[in-house]
């Protein structure tokens, strides 16, 4: 029994992707092979022009921190830390100097994200919207290629949702940045330019910036089974 | 619940381990002790039924007999034509052949008749006369003595010869290196009698009466009822210190509660979610909180059922083992008395139940909802309370005054008191104090990486937890520390009191011309670092006879350890009391020095100081007396000599020679030897509470590992390397480690001085403050490196854990 079997996806750069299906259809097994958090089984994962399958643990946890950045649903910034902390983290494992070129970007990024007034707090002093905005910067302060997002809005209010969507397709056009998401929900993936519709391990559509018609029409047959 | 209980019990066998092991441990430690008081109980006991064969009956007191009541004895037995034998000891110095024993050897009194002799003659026959003896096996074998040879036993005028006739096996109670019969153990100085053994020829009752008439003080009693009673007193004095090993065995239980405290409460959180579902399928509070206590109380019974068994397989392997360490008759059967047993597990079963206890509590106020909200870190994230933080203040500084007033008062219980309370005050005070240190510590060692920087977020981020983990190692590293200090600055005035006691190391004397040639033999004999010949005059003088009298220059005596000792005063003579003890008429205040007619009148100065057979005046007073000339030679040693080697080598110079060694370097040993003695002991019982504490270390960041599965994965996503988690959690064992044994060593020294102020310098009362630098860094390294042993395991499990995993929702 495989997760995914046959997948065969080029994903274009500069572009705002969600990949969507149901509970059990491998979204999240595929978004974490893209990203190198686990190795397929068989087969290649080529990101930014790197066969990620070539390296080793090491390399590839290097590649993460340099070329990738992470936005997850629930548990996203190290309770321990406060904001800004988090924030850095990445470049500080990188061993970069915190100098003033890194935070300049730092205050772009928090600027554009609205995060400047809570950035000496701890996760559990922010909101679920303010944590997630937190995970956003910090998956933009670096040089990240590609930032994954899974299930950004999982844990979010409709509001908060709205906002941390537009952040991430502000990145897109403003930053020129790739973004990768995994979604199940049919709001969040009309944020993105095109969506790839995934069911039992394999992909079932590509869509490139579907209408929402389009969409549903996609996802019919198994939004009912999904939840 | 039965169900949820077993289950739970199977699936977290592995998180209980380490509060498994740590109750394991005190308890065994508790029946070990037992194990091996009642061996060497055993052991006593039966040395002490052997040491009074085949008598009717025993005439003594409690500590001995004195001389009045032994002659009437004796005049007793003579008179009704019985036998009776006196059983005695004395401590004396012993030579072979002009090669020194030692200047404290045992020797005890044999019997002539021989069913009232207590020895087993294993080589050669049993002494008859009075100049015949038996010496230990053992200690022949030691010695190089053998059957035939003659030994020498004391010095002087009052000098005993014997011959070695046969070897007896070692014994336990009484037991000496050479036995002679009492007419030559009387003649010794130091020689006290133990009782008499009488056996009757007759009616005893009768006899017993007589005895009874005759003794002042001494009590006459059956044979049986005085070795009852000397067993007795023998097992008070294991007793004692059974008891002091208990301490240890408390302080175990202590660092054991912290561990399982630790443990509960980690383990709770994490399965918060678990009993929250519980409660939503309908478990009542009181249902959850009976399963979990029922958990605790499994533990409890399995660790202290395993400690007990373990303690006695320990106990018969220990006893088995210091058997054949030390000879059959040290220690004897191992037994177990039924109230230690108990004991033991009761005090574990009750420690594991009350260190559950407030962990458990926590569990009562899990809501049902909790299961329904998304899974979130378990963290328990805790803060001294205020309560606390005023309680330890309060403590600290009743526990200070207490010292303060121990130390104005010299007050060794109010010492303890002081002492106990204001650590009791620190470990209260623990949650800010830790945090604080750490958050110092790792500001300092941060600068090394992103590594160190998490570690110490970690560390800071649950102030309880991380007091409670550093309180086990700070129990340990405060005690270990303390008995260095204290015994160091003992140490250090021990050696000033024996640098004045004992001024030469090697010392030959004569009433002769030394040659040069003599002296170029000594400087050239192994570990001599210089020798030098001392001038004097061979005079008469009232109450000693002919003694050397020596005038040390001022370069003599500058390469003495103390030149004060050996310095006398215009128109004074300097007497060691070695030499004034031989006088049976006693020195006089003045006392006149006669050479061939020419003659001075001094003052007589007595001295504890040692230097062999020789008095000291000033060169002017021995000018009056005629022409000094070298009469002695002064050795001192190279640091470290062996002193059984110099002094065997200079013997042998001596005897060549016709001279008169002493050697005061195997004094000096002796006492080292003590005290070295004193600290391994207590280092090695604290190492079984430090042991416990590296469990507690390795259970918390093992737990901590478990606990924080998912913030691991989610650094590991971030980019962190597995080597860089590794060195995050080894710095966590490191820091936590590394604070405890900071603050442990600064809290011991205080108290090693505090004691020293307390206790030693009423005996010496300049006794210097040592801090022991070496030996405390030595504590804090093994610390540190315990911590980081203790993280080994745990941060392997962690490097394990695939980024992707725990990321998404369960």
């Amino acid at each position: 029994m495989h997760a995914l079997a046959g997948v065969d996806l080029d994903l274009a750069p500069g572009r705002f992707t969600a990949i969507m299906g149901p509970s059990g259809s491998g979204k999240s097994t595929l978004m974490h092979c893209l990203a190198g958090l686990d190795r397929p089984s068989d087969g290649s994962v080529v990101v930014a022009g790197v066969e990620l399958a070539r390296l080793g643990d090491d390399q590839l946890t290097r590649f993460r921190r340099d070329r990738l950045g992470f936005v997850f649903q629930a548990f996203n910034l190290l309770p321990m830390l406060t904001a800004r902390q988090n924030i850095v983290l990445p470049l500080e494992l990188a061993g970069r100097r915190v100098d003033a070129d890194v935070r300049r970007r730092v205050d772009q990024v928090v600027e554009v994200l609205g995060l400047a007034d809570r950035l000496d707090h701890r996760p559990g002093e922010l909101s679920g919207g303010q944590q997630q905005r937190v995970a956003i910067a910090r998956a933009l302060v670096g040089d990240a290629d590609i930032v994954f997002a899974d299930e950004p809005t999982g844990n979010l209010d409709s509001t908060a949702s709205a906002e941390v969507l537009s952040y991430l397709r502000r990145s897109v056009r403003e930053l020129g940045r790739t973004v990768v998401m995994v979604t199940h929900e049919l709001d969040a993936a009309a944020y993105a330019d095109d969506v790839v519709v995934l069911a039992d391990g394999r992909v079932r559509t590509h869509l490139q910036a579907p209408s929402s018609a389009e969409l549903v029409a996609a996802l019919a047959p198994t939004t009912g089974a999904a939840r | 619940m039965r169900t949820v209980l077993l289950a739970s019990l199977r699936t977290h066998t592995r998180r209980y381990v380490a509060a498994f092991l740590a109750v394991t441990i005190a308890v065994g430690f508790v029946v070990v002790t037992n194990a091996l008081a009642t061996a060497t109980k055993n052991g006593l006991s039966a040395g002490v039924r052997d040491a009074y064969p085949n008598a009717d009956l025993v005439v003594g007191e409690r500590y001995g007999i004195d001389d009045r009541d032994l002659a009437r004895t004796l005049d007793v037995a003579r008179e009704h034509d019985d036998r009776a034998t006196v059983v005695g000891t004395a401590l004396t110095r012993a030579a072979v052949d002009g090669r020194v024993l030692g200047s404290d050897v045992a020797v005890a009194t044999v019997a002539t008749q021989d069913d009232l002799r207590r020895q087993q003659v294993v080589a050669g026959r049993a002494p008859r006369s009075d100049r015949e003896a038996l010496a230990d096996r053992n200690a022949a074998k030691a010695n190089g003595v053998r059957v035939g040879d003659t030994v020498v036993l004391g010095d002087g005028p009052r000098a005993q010869r014997v011959r070695v006739v046969g070897l007896a096996r070692s014994v336990s109670y009484l037991g000496a290196n050479l036995y002679v019969p009492w007419s030559t153990v009387s003649m010794l100085p130091g020689a006290t009698a133990d009782s008499v053994l009488y056996d009757v020829r007759g009616s005893v009752d009768e006899r017993r009466q007589q005895l009874d008439r005759a003794v002042g003080s001494a009590e006459v009693r059956s044979r049986d009822a005085y070795v009852d009673d000397r067993v007795t007193m023998v097992n008070q004095g294991v007793d004692v210190i059974s008891y002091l090993l208990l301490l240890f065995a408390a302080i175990a239980g202590f660092v054991s509660v912290l561990v399982i405290a630790n443990t509960f409460t980690i383990l709770f959180a994490q399965r918060t979610r678990d009993l929250a579902l519980l409660r939503c399928v309908g478990a009542t509070r009181g249902q959850v909180l009976r399963s979990v206590r029922v958990e605790s109380l499994v533990l409890a019974l399995v660790a202290a059922t395993i400690g007990v068994l373990g303690g006695a397989l320990a106990g018969y392997g220990l006893a088995a083992v210091v058997r054949l360490l030390a000879g059959s008759q040290r220690i004897g059967a191992v037994g177990f008395s039924p109230v230690w047993l108990v004991g033991a597990f009761v005090g574990g079963v009750v420690v594991t139940l009350v260190a559950a206890w407030l962990p458990t509590r926590a569990v009562v106020r899990v809501s049902p909802l909790a299961a329904l909200r998304p899974a979130e870190t378990p963290s328990v994230r805790t803060r001294a309370g205020r309560v606390r933080t005023a309680l330890g203040l309060l403590t600290l500084a009743g526990g200070s005054a207490a010292l303060a007033g121990a130390v104005a008062g010299n007050s060794l219980p109010v010492l303890l008191l002081g002492g106990m309370t204001s650590f009791v005050g620190v470990l209260l005070l623990g949650p800010l104090v830790v945090p604080a240190l750490l958050r110092a510590l790792g500001r300092v060692v941060g600068r090394t990486g992103p590594a160190v920087r998490i570690a110490t977020a970690n560390t800071v981020r649950n102030p309880r937890r991380s007091a409670a983990t550093t309180a086990s190692l700070l129990v340990g590293v405060t005690l270990a520390t303390a008995v260095l200090t204290g015994m160091a600055s003992a140490r250090g005035a021990i050696g000033d009191e024996m640098d004045g006691e004992h001024p030469v190391d090697v010392s030959l004397t004569g009433d002769r011309p030394v040659t040069g040639a003599v002296l170029e033999r000594v400087e050239r004999t192994r570990d001599v670092r210089s020798a030098r010949t001392v001038d004097g005059v061979v005079a008469r003088v009232d109450g000693l006879g002919r003694v050397p009298v020596l005038t040390p220059d001022r370069a003599d005596r500058a390469a003495t350890r103390d030149a004060g000792a050996v310095t006398a005063a215009r128109g004074e003579v300097l007497v060691p009391t070695s030499v004034a003890t031989r006088s049976t008429t006693g020195v006089p205040d003045r006392v006149r020095l006669v050479v061939d007619g020419r003659s001075t009148t001094v003052r007589t100065k007595l001295v504890g100081a040692d230097w062999g057979e020789a008095l000291v005046v000033t060169p002017a007073t021995a000018r009056d007396l005629g022409t000094a000339r070298p009469l002695a030679i002064w050795v001192s040693a190279r640091d470290g000599a062996d002193p059984d080697a110099l002094g065997g080598d200079l013997g042998a110079v001596a005897r060549d020679t016709g001279l008169d060694p002493t050697n005061a370097l195997k004094d000096r040993a002796w006492v080292d030897l003590q005290l070295d003695v004193l600290v391994w002991a207590v280092l090695g019982l604290l190492g079984v509470g430090i042991a416990i504490a590296l469990v507690g270390i390795a259970n918390t960041v093992g737990l901590s590992v478990l606990e924080r599965g998912r913030e691991h994965a989610l650094l590991r996503a971030l980019g962190l390397t597995r080597r860089q988690l590794r060195r995050v959690l080894a710095a966590e064992g490191l820091l936590l480690a590394l604070v405890a044994a900071l603050l442990g060593t600064t809290l011991g020294t205080t108290y090693g001085w505090l004691g020293t102020l307390t206790v030693v310098r009423t005996a010496v009362p300049d006794a210097p403050l040592v801090v022991p630098w070496g030996e405390l860094a030595a504590v804090v390294l093994v610390a540190a490196l315990a911590g980081l042993v203790a993280c080994v395991l745990p941060a392997r499990r962690a490097a394990r854990v695939a980024p992707a995993q725990g990321l998404t929702l369960d």
